[in-house]
C-alpha cells in the first residue's frame, strides 16, 4: 500500500507541475525549461521557512507560491519581446543560475539539501507516510486543475490561445500581450513552486537535483506526451511518465536501477514518436468549449436571429442594416471631412533603405482614403509605422490632437485605431466566432481577478461579447458560419472574419491592407459593399490596395506613394490627368 | 590579484575558451543553416566521446581508429537525427516548428543518454581514454598541460579551417546562401537538403572533437553532454549563427576569460553561473533593443 500510495503521491505533485507548464507551453505558446526551476524556489523558500523559523505547512507553502510567482514575473520580463528560441535560452539560463544558487548558498545546505524540514501538519494530524498525503495532494492537484481550467477556458485562455497563434493581431487587436505573458509566467511559477513546496516537505528534504533540469525535461515531455493544451492530458502525461517506473519494476519485473534508465529511454523515444505520429498528443485539445459555461452561452446564441443568407454577391446587400459603428461607446467619428488622423514627416530606413521618407497624410472623417502606389513604394511600412508595429526614426503620427507616435500596436488599438493585415492572419485554430471575439474590448473575463472573483460578471460579459461578435459577423454575411473553424474557411471569407474581428474592437478608424486582392469576385463586391456601409456610418477607413477598380469605386481621396512619400494626391480622375503618374505607375488606360 | 594569478586565470581561460568556441562554432553552423534548436548536440557529443573511450578500453581498439569510430558515429547520429526526425517535423509543422523540434531533440538526449547507460555503463559509468602521457610545462611560474596544448591548436585548427572552407570552397558558399535564404539558393540548384545534412555533419565533428578532447582530459560519463550543450548554446545566440566561425569562435574565447577571471572573486562553484549571467544580460539588452520604452535610451546611446 505503502508503495502505491508513494507513487500516486509523485503523480498527483508531477501532474501540478504539467498542468501548470500547460498554461504556459500549451495555451499561451510560451516555451519554459524553467519551471522545474521555479519549483525549486518553492520548496526551497517553503522548507528554510519550516526548517529555521518554524513556520507552519501551510503558510510556508503560501509563502513559498508566492515568492515563487514573483521570481517567475520577474524573469520572464526580459522574455517579452524576444522570439522563442531565446526564450528557450532565457530560461534556460534562468534555471542554472536559480539551481546554481541554491547549490553553492550554504544556508541551503549545498548538493547534500536542504534538512530539518519539519512534518507537514494538517488539522492537527501529521502527514507522515505517503497515505497519509493522498488526501492532500489529490486536494490540491484538483484546485491546480480548477485553476488551470478556469484560467485556460475562459475569455483569459481564448487571449493567451490568440498569443500563441498569433501575437502580433493580438497586440494590433488591443490586448496587452505584455501583461497577459506576464501573468501566465507569474501564475504558472506560482504553481509550480506549490508543486515543488509539497515535494519538499514530501521528502522532507529539499535537494538541487530534484528540481534540475533532468526534471525539466520531464514536465515538459508530460505536457507535450498527454495533449499541449488540454489539461486531462497533462494528468494523463504525468501517469504515463511517472508511472511507468512502477509499472516496469512490478508487471514487468526490472530492478529498480535498470527500470529507471529503460523508463527514461522509453519516455524519450516515445516523445520523438509522439510528436512524429500524433502530434497534438494522447488527449488533443478542445477547440470548441463544451463547459457548463460554453453550453448555457450556446443556448444563448441561439436566440439571435440569424443574420443573412448564403454568400452570394447579389444577396449580401440584404444582409442586416443595423449600424454596428456604434457598438459600445466607439468614439464620435465628427464632422465629414474633419481631419482625424495627421501624419508629418514620417520616415523609416531598414538597413540602407529608406522604405518611408518624409510621408505627409491625413484621414478625414466620413472618408475612405486611398493608398497606392508601385511595389516597394512603402505603403505597408505605413501602416506598420501608423499602429506602432514598428517604430518610426523621424515623424508624427497625430490622432483626435494626441500624439501618438511610437505607441504600442495594443494602445493605438485602444485609441481607436486598428489595421488589417495582407495576408489576412484569421487565428486558423479558432472558429470565426472566437476570431471576432477576440477583437472585443474590455471584456471582464479577458482578466484574471473577476475570473474567480465576480464569475456572475464574466457570464454576463461573454454573453454581450458574443451578441456583439454575432452582429459583427452578421455585418459581413457570415453569421451562419460562426463555429466554422477559420483556417478551413475560403480565402475571401476569411478576409471578412478579419473585418469582422476589426469592427469587433469598436475603433473608428480601419487601415485596410489590401482588403479585395486575392478573393473571388463574389467576395470582392460583398466586401466593398461592408466597407462602404462602414463610410455611412462615420467610420474613418484608409485601403492600401493594388487593384485600381476597387480604389476607384470606393475612395474619396488618394494618395500616391512613390519611393516612401507622397507623389500626387486627389481623386482618381485628377491623378489620371497627370501624365507621368499615367505612364509610371497606371500603364495604359 | 598579483600579476602572476592573473595571467595563470588567463591562460586556464584561453584553455577551455578554445574548446567553448569549438562547442558554439559547430551548433552555430546548425543553428545558423538549418534553423533547427538541436538540443540533440548533447547526445551526439556524448555518444562521440563515450564511444571512444569504449572502444579503447573494452574493444582494445589503438586510441586513433577508437577516436575516428566515435567521429564517425557521432556524425552518422547527427545527420540521421536530421533526416529521420526534425526534416520530417519540420515538414509537418510548418513555419512554426521551432518548439516542437526543441521537443523531440530533448526526448532524444533523454532516450540517448539512458541508452548509453544500459549499453556500455551499466557497471562502470565514467570511461578513460588515453593517447599519452600528460605531462605538466611550466613557463616562468605558468602551468598548464600538453594536452591543454594540444587543445587550443586542435580547436583553433578547426575553427579556421572551417572558416576558410565556408568562404574560399564552392560547398562552403553554398552553405553561406543556404543560410542567408534556403528559398533562393534551392531556386538557383543548391540542394538545401544536402546542404542540411552537410551541416549536421559538420557540426557534430565540432561536438565531437571537443567530446574526445574532454575524454582525454576526464573521463567519459553518460550524462557529460549536457554542460557543453549550455555553454555551445550561449556561445552561438552571443557569437551570432550568421557570423564566420572564426567570430563566433573569439566569443567562446571572451566566455572562457570572463569565467576564468571571475574565479578570482567568486568560488569555482559559481563559475558557470556567472555565464549565465552574461546571457542574461546579454538578452536583457536584446530585449531592450526593440523596446517601445527604451526608445529615449537608445536615441541617447546613438548620440553620445
Amino acid at each position: 500500500m505503502t508503495y502505491y500510495s508513494d507513487w500516486i503521491n509523485q503523480i498527483l505533485i508531477f501532474a501540478i507541475f504539467a498542468m501548470s507548464l500547460n498554461l504556459l507551453m500549451g495555451y499561451a505558446g510560451q516555451v519554459s525549461v524553467a519551471h522545474a526551476a521555479f519549483g525549486g524556489v518553492g520548496g526551497y523558500a517553503a522548507g528554510y521557512l519550516s526548517a529555521h523559523s518554524g513556520t507552519p505547512f501551510l503558510l510556508a507553502i503560501v509563502i513559498g507560491v508566492a515568492i515563487a510567482a514573483v521570481i517567475g514575473g520577474i524573469i520572464s520580463l526580459p522574455a517579452l519581446r524576444l522570439s522563442q528560441e531565446y526564450l528557450v535560452l532565457l530560461t534556460l539560463a534562468a534555471a542554472t543560475i536559480l539551481i546554481s544558487i541554491v547549490t553553492s548558498v550554504d544556508i541551503f545546505g549545498g548538493a547534500l539539501g536542504l534538512q530539518g524540514i519539519q512534518p507537514a501538519e494538517l488539522f492537527g494530524k501529521q502527514l507522515l507516510l505517503p497515505e497519509d498525503w493522498l488526501v492532500p495532494l489529490i486536494v490540491a492537484a484538483v484546485l491546480v486543475y480548477l485553476v488551470c481550467w478556469r484560467l485556460g477556458e475562459s475569455p483569459y485562455g481564448r487571449v493567451l490561445r490568440g498569443i500563441r497563434e498569433d501575437e502580433m493581431v493580438t497586440r494590433a487587436l488591443g490586448k496587452n500581450v505584455f501583461t497577459y505573458k506576464v501573468a501566465a509566467f507569474a501564475i504558472t511559477a506560482g504553481m509550480a513552486g506549490l508543486a515543488g513546496a509539497l515535494l519538499a516537505f514530501y521528502n522532507g528534504l529539499a535537494i538541487p537535483s530534484q528540481y534540475g533540469f533532468s526534471y525539466a525535461m520531464a514536465i515538459i515531455a508530460m505536457v507535450i506526451l498527454g495533449g499541449a493544451g488540454n489539461l486531462n492530458g497533462s494528468v494523463v502525461g504525468a501517469i504515463v511518465v511517472v508511472g511507468s517506473e512502477p509499472f516496469l519494476q512490478k508487471v514487468v519485473n526490472i530492478a529498480p536501477d535498470k527500470a529507471s534508465l529503460i523508463r527514461l529511454l522509453l519516455y524519450g523515444l516515445l516523445l520523438v514518436v509522439v510528436l512524429l505520429v500524433r502530434p497534438q498528443g494522447i488527449v488533443p485539445e478542445r477547440l470548441q468549449r463544451r463547459g457548463l459555461l460554453g453550453r448555457l452561452l450556446r443556448r444563448d446564441e441561439d436566440e439571435v436571429p440569424e443574420a443573412t443568407g448564403p454568400p452570394a454577391a447579389s444577396e449580401a446587400a440584404s444582409a442586416p442594416s443595423e449600424p454596428v459603428a456604434s457598438g459600445n461607446g466607439a468614439a464620435p467619428a465628427g464632422e465629414a471631412g474633419q481631419v482625424v488622423v495627421e501624419v508629418n514627416g514620417l520616415e523609416k530606413a531598414f538597413g540602407g533603405i529608406q522604405a518611408v521618407n518624409g510621408l505627409d497624410i491625413e484621414l478625414a472623417a466620413g472618408q475612405i482614403t486611398g493608398l497606392i502606389g508601385p511595389n516597394g513604394a512603402g505603403k505597408t511600412t505605413v501602416f506598420n509605422l501608423l499602429t506602432g508595429s514598428i517604430q518610426p526614426d523621424a515623424g508624427t503620427v497625430v490622432l483626435r490632437g494626441e500624439d501618438i507616435t511610437g505607441r504600442p500596436p495594443n494602445r493605438v488599438a485602444q485609441k481607436g485605431m486598428v489595421r488589417s493585415f495582407q495576408d489576412v492572419r484569421v487565428y486558423p485554430r479558432l472558429s470565426a466566432l472566437q476570431n471576432v471575439l477576440m477583437g472585443i474590448p474590455d471584456q471582464p473575463g479577458e482578466h484574471a481577478l473577476p475570473l474567480f472573483l465576480a464569475p456572475w460578471r464574466v457570464i454576463r460579459g461573454e454573453r454581450q461579447a458574443r451578441r456583439r461578435a454575432l452582429e459583427c459577423l452578421g455585418f459581413v454575411g457570415l453569421a451562419d458560419k460562426a463555429h466554422e473553424s477559420a483556417g478551413e474557411m475560403a480565402f475571401g471569407e476569411q478576409k471578412l472574419v478579419a473585418l469582422a474581428r476589426l469592427l469587433a474592437t469598436d475603433a473608428d478608424i480601419l487601415l485596410l491592407d489590401e482588403p479585395a486582392s486575392g478573393i473571388d469576385t463574389r467576395w470582392v463586391d460583398r466586401m466593398l459593399e461592408a466597407i462602404e456601409r462602414l463610410r455611412t456610418e462615420g467610420k474613418i477607413i484608409c485601403i492600401v490596395e493594388h487593384n485600381l477598380h476597387v480604389v476607384e469605386r470606393i475612395a474619396d481621396r488618394i494618395f500616391f506613394m512613390d519611393g516612401g512619400k507622397v507623389a500626387a494626391k486627389g481623386t482618381m480622375e485628377e491623378l489620371r490627368s497627370q501624365k507621368h503618374l499615367v505612364e509610371a505607375y497606371f500603364g495604359v488606360v | 590579484m598579483d600579476l602572476h594569478q592573473f595571467i595563470q586565470l588567463t591562460v586556464n581561460g584561453l584553455i577551455n575558451g578554445s574548446t567553448y568556441a569549438l562547442l558554439g562554432v559547430g551548433f552555430a553552423l546548425i543553428l545558423g543553416v538549418t534553423g533547427r534548436f538541436h538540443f540533440a548536440y548533447a547526445f551526439t557529443y556524448t555518444l562521440t566521446g563515450y564511444l571512444a573511450a569504449v572502444a579503447a578500453s573494452s574493444w582494445g581498439l589503438p586510441v586513433i581508429p577508437a577516436m575516428l569510430i566515435g567521429l564517425l558515429v557521432g556524425i552518422v547520429m547527427g545527420v540521421l537525427i536530421e533526416v529521420g526526425v526534425y526534416r520530417p517535423l519540420a515538414a509537418k509543422a510548418g513555419t512554426n516548428s521551432l518548439l516542437v523540434i526543441f521537443v523531440a531533440s530533448l526526448g532524444i538526449t533523454i532516450a540517448g543518454q539512458s541508452a548509453i547507460t544500459l549499453i556500455w555503463g551499466l557497471n562502470a559509468q565514467a570511461r578513460t581514454l588515453e593517447a599519452f602521457k600528460i605531462s605538466t610545462w611550466h613557463l616562468g611560474s605558468i602551468n598548464f598541460t600538453n594536452l591543454d596544448v594540444l587543445t587550443v591548436v586542435v580547436a583553433w585548427a578547426c575553427t579556421l579551417a572551417f572558416s576558410a572552407f565556408l568562404r574560399f570552397s564552392s560547398h562552403g558558399r553554398q552553405i553561406k546562401a543556404v543560410r542567408a535564404n534556403p528559398e533562393m539558393a534551392q531556386a538557383v540548384g543548391i540542394d538545401s537538403r544536402a546542404i542540411y545534412r552537410v551541416a549536421f555533419a559538420i557540426g557534430s565533428i565540432f561536438a565531437g572533437v571537443a567530446a574526445i578532447l574532454y575524454t582525454l582530459k576526464y573521463a567519459a560519463v553518460p550524462d557529460m553532454g549536457q554542460r557543453p550543450v549550455f555553454y555551445a548554446l550561449v556561445v552561438a545566440f552571443i557569437g551570432g549563427t550568421a557570423r564566420a566561425p572564426w567570430k563566433v569562435g573569439l566569443t567562446g574565447l571572451g566566455l572562457g576569460l570572463i569565467e576564468s577571471w571571475s574565479g578570482n572573486w567568486v568560488s569555482a562553484q559559481w563559475s558557470s553561473t556567472i555565464v549565465f549571467a552574461v546571457l542574461l544580460i546579454y538578452l536583457t539588452w536584446q530585449s531592450l533593443k526593440s523596446a517601445a520604452w527604451a526608445r529615449p535610451i537608445r536615441v541617447l546611446a546613438q548620440q553620445s
